[in-house]
């Protein structure tokens, strides 16, 4: 059971990227918990300097941009 | 029900108006431009100036720099003016990227240019960028017990070092090159190059029909739609309709859609460039050395786009589609409702509040800014609003300094990053600065002698300084708490 965490205030490209990972999860055949952090301070936790923000299992493995299927695939294999 | 249909095609000729053919020109590469900035230029290429150790003359620069070239959009303006603010360089520098993000972004650049002038624009942009960096000084100089209390944390998130790649670098000139052959008013490129006319009989009829449409007056410098125009509008339409299948999922990959999205794009563009007069019995087609030179300019594009890697352009045109789906949209909407609102408006009521450059027109303008909120660029439209209506031009740039700075939205934002205090000093200043470059710039349209407007500045930049010296001298009496 992996844990998603989508990083971001809510702008498009947030909620694309929750499109997308979802999909890479049903795609992978892994099990996630996807949790959307909005909140300024909580996603300044992390370092990153651009939202959308990407957590697999407290990692923030993308900033700032919306990774393919094929790499979500992969991150959340590993 | 005459006021109601007075109202109506009141904001349907305001918004043919804006989607004639020389705002298409600017609005369409700009937005391309916008998406090759997010998504082609590394952040790291310019937030490695901004880490904790860079010294004032390069952060400061360096915050303007982010400010005009990464921060389209809020995804990017909060995290990065947050991680400026706490793990980079400090204070001073995030409120200069916060201050200059919204006026010296191409989007709003090009966008005031042709809709308020060239020279607008850069008076727009030139007294943005020296208040911005002086709000970010005083800020600094204010507040240093703050930035002192940041211990130094590992700088690890500024000190990622990348550069912009030759093929990206050839898209973003080469777009840039699309702007300008597109906008500037300049032989050669107004020049005819050779007309003919095509028969079609019934273009006089249709541009009648059109004009019953939209009715305009244009002694009040109203436009209304011309056969160009209409050919545009479906145009856009298409490029909607193609895009949606086209871009939705640019990420995953390209498909047929993608292609004639943007075949449409680069037809409208060269449609806009064409002169397009019905005649009697045939429609007259002028070929400008606007339209040559903008074929020239997105050959250009192509040849560098086609060097880029899959990732990249993906992500180019996906970032290009998103802010038109999240900025166009608005506003459309927005122009229409201007259009509809200036019919309810006196010109009077603005001559005799704003029509003078003084103080009090000045802070009456920037008082309207931050209690009105607009949706990215409306304010554009905003402003040509009220200077039709008779709003002198010094208050005018004073509003639109205040209104995308200091919306309720920004200021409940900037307060959950760095607190109330300083959160209030920040809006205090603002509205200072946006007053004192209305003055400025009123002056100057008014003709006033450089060299008085000149003394003004360098007496209320004396005052700057003394102000802040003094500070400084405050800050050396109290004993550090380290």
């Amino acid at each position: 059971m992996k844990t998603v965490k989508i990083l971001g205030p809510g702008c498009a490209n947030c909620r694309k990227l929750e499109a997308v990972a979802r999909e890479a999860a049903t795609g992978a055949g892994v099990e996630a918990a996807f949790v959307k952090v909005s909140d300024m301070k909580a996603i300044m936790a992390y370092d990153l300097l651009s939202t959308p923000g990407l957590v697999i299992d407290e990692k923030l493995v993308s900033s700032g941009r919306i990774p393919t299927q094929a790499e979500i695939r992969h991150w959340l294999v590993v | 029900m005459d006021t109601f249909l007075r109202l109506m095609t009141g904001g349907a000729g305001n918004l043919a108006a804006y989607l004639a053919a020389h705002v298409l020109l600017c609005l369409l590469p700009a937005f391309f431009i916008a998406g090759a900035m997010a998504a082609l230029i590394p952040k790291s290429s310019i937030t490695r100036w901004l880490g904790r150790n860079a010294p004032y003359r390069v952060s400061y620069p360096a915050a303007a720099a982010a400010g005009s070239l990464l921060a389209v959009c809020s995804c990017t303006i909060v995290p990065l003016f947050a991680g400026i603010y706490k793990k980079g360089a400090g204070l001073g520098p995030a409120i200069t990227f916060l201050f200059f993000a919204p006026a010296g972004n191409i989007l709003a650049l090009a966008y005031t240019g042709s809709i308020l002038g060239a020279e607008f624009a850069f008076a727009r942009f030139a007294l943005c960028l020296l208040f911005g960096i002086g709000i970010g000084l005083l800020m600094a100089v204010l507040f240093w017990r703050d930035d002192a209390s940041h211990d130094a944390q590992t700088d690890a998130l500024f000190a990622e070092q990348a550069s912009i790649g030759p093929a990206a670098t050839g898209v973003l000139l080469s777009l840039v090159a699309v702007l300008i052959a597109g906008t500037l008013k300049l032989w050669p490129l107004t020049a005819t190059v050779f007309t003919m006319s095509l028969p079609l009989p019934w273009a006089e009829a249709w541009q009648a029909t059109l004009s019953q449409w939209v009715p305009f007056d244009a002694a009040k410098g109203e436009e209304g739609v011309s056969v160009q125009g209409s050919l545009l509008i479906l145009l856009l339409v298409l490029i909607g309709l193609a895009a949606w299948k086209g871009l939705e999922n640019i990420v995953e990959g390209a498909n047929h859609w993608t292609w004639v999205a943007l075949g449409l794009a680069a037809a409208t563009l060269l449609v806009a460039a064409l002169g397009v007069t019905p005649r009697a019995g045939g429609l007259e087609l002028a070929l400008t050395g606007r339209a040559l030179a903008l074929g020239l300019a997105m050959a250009a594009v192509l040849h560098h786009a086609r060097r880029l890697g899959a990732e990249a352009w993906q992500a180019w045109l996906w970032e290009a589609w998103r802010f038109v789906k999240q900025i166009f949209a608005l506003l459309v909407v927005g122009v229409f409702v201007v259009g509809v609102v200036r019919q309810l408006i006196q010109p009077e009521w603005i001559q005799s509040l704003v029509g003078r450059n003084d103080l009090l027109a000045n802070a009456v303008a920037v008082v309207f800014g931050v209690f009105m909120y607009f949706p990215t660029l409306v304010e554009v439209p905003v402003a040509r609003m009220f200077l039709d209506l008779g709003m002198h031009r010094g208050p005018l740039l004073a509003y639109l300094m205040a209104d995308p700075e200091l919306s309720l939205q920004s200021i409940l934002m900037v307060a959950a990053v760095i607190g109330r205090p300083k959160t209030f000093t920040y809006v205090g200043l603002v509205a200072v600065f946006s007053i004192v470059a209305g003055l400025v710039y009123g002056a100057w349209v008014d003709g006033v002698n450089p060299a008085w407007i000149t003394l003004g500045l360098a007496a209320f930049v004396g005052s700057l300084v003394a102000v802040t010296s003094w500070l400084l001298g405050r800050r050396r009496a109290v004993p550090a708490r380290a």
